[in-house]
């Protein structure tokens, strides 16, 4: 427990530290204004990073836990947000407008704060190593949830997308059967639909910014 | 000079070359001849690598010679064997020739040659494997045989069949690593038996002329050898990748077939979904293959591939294979890959690489996002740098040695998935070399320049003598002396030329230049003068000073006669050693006589001045002209006079003992007195003067026991004590014998006296008057009629003489002929 509170505790310092990094452009001489372009860069990196960081865990905890076949080939593999329709392929994310687009990745990391905080707890037997890389990923997806809501307001202020998205954010998370999908499934299953899930939200970041601003180095 | 030239122009070309390697293009690399090959010994063909190209087109040329000409060739073909290749066709191959190949690239800015490759025709020869093998089983007598058959090797212009192959064939069962090999002979088909049933071999065959080296193996044949009926094996499913995150292609590789035809289905279903479904597209990837488009391809999920191959037999299906379309994406290599050098001003020089995605990426949509690393290392490098870039297509590069070639190739990957895509194409930089190198080589070309300048100079120089040098540096004009004859200098006669000078006989055989020494001495007698010496008999007091005065104007009058040299210049050698001491004495023990004498000088001078007036000059003149040894004998008698007249006065007593002297000499008097008077006899004179010499002597040696030199004035009326100093001989004269020849030359009303002395003594310099009347027996009828011009020439010479001592006046009487003019002399030496 106390270590759980510890990790709290650096999870809160760290969606601390990424609000500032939101607010405020580090280096500079004071905090300023920053453009949807900052922001969505800082976002699609800390996606980034959490994909990196799901990867390096799938991969510790598939030694770990040697699959008992081919693991990839294992038919019953289901993510639980699976259900969840999201664009399989780049001309469906650019059809999909972008307020949708915007509240499907919102939609996302809001399915995962829950089960990784649960992973977090009920996987202690997990290596050092792996556990502090679940509870990063579990405090990285908190802050990039925050990020995004940040981008979303923004995007929003700017009349970049409508505010129709609001209500649907809530009212669909409700709605996902997160808790007893996420139960069901093996720990590299759940780490590799996590992988998974925040690349796609890496991907439709990107395609999200360069539908919104086209000149910006896309 | 030629040679020179000639090994100078590639050092020359070379700087040049470098120095245009100094720009970001450069030469191209050299080639590298790889091989050459004949396929049937009467044609060949050679292929080669190129080096870079230095940024710039480049054309390859190949050239080659024979062995048996110097005649160099250029490729007849380039065109039938490929590129970088050359084909040598039937009329160019000479099977007993070794060729001599070289490459040449060439662009615009130079050219580099590969090494040179010696070809052998013979030696090279090497068929192309045969082709169309085929097997077939056959059954014949209840015994399964292997029926294979192929091809011999396709050839281009040739008639393939003019050629005869020799045939290897080779089999093994597929699982086993060892082949068995069987000679065929010239024949294209084989019966192989002694086959295993069930098991499945793999063939080859080769081929190779009566010359030359097997060809390689042919591509390979399987066959199974029927066990009974068998369906096909199981494929594998090699890999899958999609280029650009949207499409995907899978390849499989077929097993054995079983003996019948074959046919393969791919299925795949996805993730979460029970349908299988067919591979949507068999071709377009090609053979074993398949191509999902965008609609097919569907990411973050999960495709299960297997392919099933199916003859008549039955079906196989492969192991079924797991593809994430997100994570097999493998990009085309980046495009567009250029090189360039800036050169800011003030800065080193860096290097910008600029490159772009694979054309099939769209990174615009931000699908794909792709990053990039490229690497790089000097052209003879072992070793790659690899450095990561990021999302950039463009990196600067600062740190690279300078005037190196660098390789550089940039490959790129999917952000956080995939794998990396092929390296690009070999691109090639030169970077130039320092400027401070730069600069180097400049210095090093102008240096090398001058030098040769300096070289080409320096040989025309010899080769044509010394009109260069004397153009470059005329001659500097030599000193040029007023009154030196340079004709003279020209003929380099030193006789002549010193001649000239004023010694004829200059070669120390002469006495001028005992002359001038003695004059030199006679300078030096100051110093003696302090010393007083008793022995030094008071003649040569006298004497002393005549030497000087003649020396003064005798340099050319001695060396003119030269007859009387030797006496003349004994003398003057040998007074300045006794010169003037008795003068000393004289000043101490006499100073009123010493006075007197100087009045009496004075006196004397106004007579002088009278007898310029009245043309006595030229009497007295041509003494000093005269050949004969006259001249100092005037001299002495004058001087003596002149202390005759000094002595008058103080030393009476000395006088017996001069008498003495006097007398001795006077049995010489007679001798000289005829001398005077006759001037014909002069020669004789000579004689007589040396024999008066010795004579003289023995009076000298007298004397000085004497010790009465200046005592003779008594005798003064009657004798002229001509004298001579110590070593010379004194010459005593009868005066009265004269007496009656001098009054004709003498002003009338002087008397003898003074008229034959003038002696001044004056500082150590002494004057004598000569005595005119012995002088001038010969001289007198000249005289006479010289006399009006004379008296000109006298009076300017006055001037000068008043300025003078009186001596010089003095002397100027004895002396003054046109020939010497002592007064020109005496006030350059005052």
């Amino acid at each position: 427990m106390a270590t759980a509170r510890a990790a709290g505790r650096a999870g809160a310092a760290a969606a601390l530290a990424l609000l500032w990094l939101l607010v405020c452009a580090p280096g500079e001489a004071g905090c300023r204004l920053l453009t949807v372009a900052d922001l969505f860069d800082r976002v699609i990196r800390h996606s980034g990073r959490i994909h990196s960081l799901s990867t390096a865990l799938y991969a510790e905890l598939e030694k770990h836990f040697p699959p008992r076949d081919n693991e990839l080939g294992k038919p019953a593999r289901k993510c639980h947000t699976s259900g969840m329709l999201t664009p399989n392929g780049k001309e469906y994310a650019q059809k999909i407008p972008r307020e949708e687009l915007t509240h499907l990745i919102l939609k996302l990391l809001q399915a995962w704060k829950e089960p990784l905080s649960h992973f977090n707890q009920h996987h202690q037997e997990l290596p050092d190593d792996s556990l502090s890389k679940a509870k990063q990923i579990s405090n990285m997806v908190h802050e990039l949830s925050t990020g995004v809501e940040k981008v979303t307001e923004k995007m929003q202020s700017m009349g970049m997308i409508s505010n129709s998205l609001n209500g649907m954010a809530s009212s669909e998370a409700t709605g996902l059967s997160i808790g007893n999908e996420a139960d069901m499934m093996s720990d590299s299953d759940f780490i590799h639909c996590f992988r998974r899930d925040s690349n796609k939200v890496q991907s439709y970041l990107k395609i999200l910014k360069c539908r919104i601003m086209p000149e910006n180095s896309c | 000079m030629k040679q020179k030239l000639t090994s100078s122009v590639p050092i020359i070309l070379l700087l040049a070359l470098t120095a245009v390697g100094l720009t970001g293009q450069s030469y191209p690399g050299k080639p590298k001849i790889i091989r050459c090959r004949s396929l049937e010994k009467e044609t060949f063909s050679c292929w080669w690598k190129p080096g870079s190209d230095g940024g710039l087109p480049t054309n390859y040329t190949l050239f080659y010679s024979k062995d048996s000409e110097e005649k160099i060739y250029e490729c007849p073909d380039y065109r039938t064997s490929g590129p970088n290749s050359c084909y040598f066709d039937k009329n160019h191959t000479n099977p007993w020739t070794t060729y001599n190949i070289t490459v040449v690239a060439t662009n615009e800015i130079g050219s580099n040659s590969s090494d040179p490759q010696y070809v052998d025709v013979t030696s090279i020869v090497q068929p192309d494997a045969p082709v169309n093998l085929s097997l077939e089983t056959k059954t014949s007598a209840n015994t399964m045989y292997l029926w294979a058959k192929w091809s011999p090797p396709p050839l281009d212009n040739v008639s393939s069949n003019s050629h005869v192959y020799h045939y290897e064939l080779r089999l093994k069962p597929e699982e086993k690593e060892e082949w068995e090999t069987v000679s065929v002979g010239v024949q294209t088909q084989y019966k192989v038996i002694r086959l295993q049933a069930g098991v499945k071999y793999v063939v080859q065959v080769r081929c190779m002329l009566d010359l030359g080296e097997w060809s390689e193996w042919s591509s390979e044949r399987c066959i199974q050898i029927p066990n009974g009926e068998s369906p096909p094996e199981k494929p594998t499913i090699i890999k899958c990748r999609s280029p650009e995150k949207e499409t995907f292609t899978c390849w499989w590789k077929p097993g054995s077939d079983g003996g019948y035809p074959t046919n393969y289905t791919l299925l795949y279903s996805k993730e979460g979904e029970e349908q299988v479904y067919e591979c949507p597209d068999y071709r377009t990837a090609g053979p074993n293959s398949c191509y999902f488009d965008k609609k097919h391809t569907s990411f973050w999920t999960i495709y299960n591939i297997t392919v099933r191959a199916t003859n008549e037999m039955g079906s196989n299906i492969s192991d079924p294979h797991y593809v994430d379309v997100t994570y097999i994406v493998q990009p085309d290599p980046p495009v567009n890959v250029t090189l360039e050098l800036k050169k800011p001003i003030n800065r080193k020089p860096y290097l910008v690489l600029t490159w772009c995605p694979p054309p099939l990426a769209d990174v615009r949509s931000g699908w794909l996002t792709l990053e990039y690393e490229l690497r790089l290392k000097p052209e003879e490098g072992e070793e790659w740098e690899t450095i990561f870039v990021g999302q950039q297509t463009q990196y600067k590069m600062f740190s690279l040695n300078p005037g190196k070639k660098y390789i550089v190739q940039i490959h790129c990957k999917p952000d956080h998935h995939g794998s990396w895509s092929e390296w690009s194409s070999e691109n090639y930089i030169q970077i130039p070399t320092d400027f401070r190198v730069k600069d180097m080589v400049v210095w090093i070309v102008v240096g090398v320049l001058s030098s040769l300048i300096c070289l080409i100079m320096s040989w025309t120089m010899v080769l044509k003598g010394y009109r260069m040098i004397a153009f470059i540096l005329p001659p500097v004009p030599g000193p040029k002396i007023k009154g030196i004859d340079t004709h003279l200098l020209e003929t380099g006669k030193s006789e002549e030329l010193l001649s000239a000078l004023g010694c004829h006989g200059f070669p120390p055989t002469s006495d001028c230049e005992e002359l001038l020494i003695e004059y030199l001495e006679v300078e030096d007698s100051e110093d003696q003068q302090l010393m007083p010496s008793h022995t030094n008999g008071h003649p040569s007091k006298n004497a002393k000073m005549i030497p000087k005065e003649t020396d003064s104007d005798s340099g050319r009058g001695s060396c003119d006669s030269p007859s009387l040299l030797s006496e003349k210049c004994r003398e003057c050698r040998a007074l300045p050693s006794t010169l003037q001491t008795p003068d000393v004495r004289d000043v101490q023990e006499n100073k009123g006589g010493k006075r007197s004498g100087e009045t009496q000088c004075i006196v004397s001078e106004q007579k002088v001045l009278l007898f310029n007036n009245e043309s006595t000059k030229s009497s007295t003149w041509p003494a000093a002209q005269l050949p004969n040894n006259q001249p100092p004998v005037f001299a002495y008698h004058s001087t003596v006079d002149a202390h005759k007249i000094t002595l008058n006065t103080t030393n009476v007593n000395i006088a017996p003992v001069l008498v003495g002297n006097e007398e001795k000499h006077q049995s010489q008097f007679p001798i000289t007195d005829t001398v005077h008077n006759d001037m014909e006899k002069q020669r004789e004179m000579e004689n007589l003067h040396s024999k008066t010499d010795q004579t003289t002597v023995q009076v000298k040696q007298n004397r000085p026991n004497d010790k009465s030199p200046f005592l003779n004035p008594k005798l003064m009326d009657y004798v002229e004590v001509h004298k001579v100093r110590q070593d010379e001989p004194a010459v005593l004269l009868k005066h009265k014998e004269n007496s009656g020849k001098t009054k004709k030359y003498t002003v009338p009303g002087t008397s003898k006296e003074y008229t034959k002395v003038s002696t001044v003594v004056d500082h150590n310099i002494l004057v004598l008057m000569p005595d005119s009347c012995i002088q001038h027996t010969s001289v007198s009828q000249e005289a006479a009629t010289e006399m009006s011009p004379n008296l000109q020439q006298g009076q300017a010479e006055k001037n000068m003489s008043y300025c003078l001592t009186p001596p010089s006046e003095c002397i100027r009487e004895t002396n003054g002929s046109e020939y010497m003019d002592p007064s020109s002399f005496m006030p350059s030496f005052k």
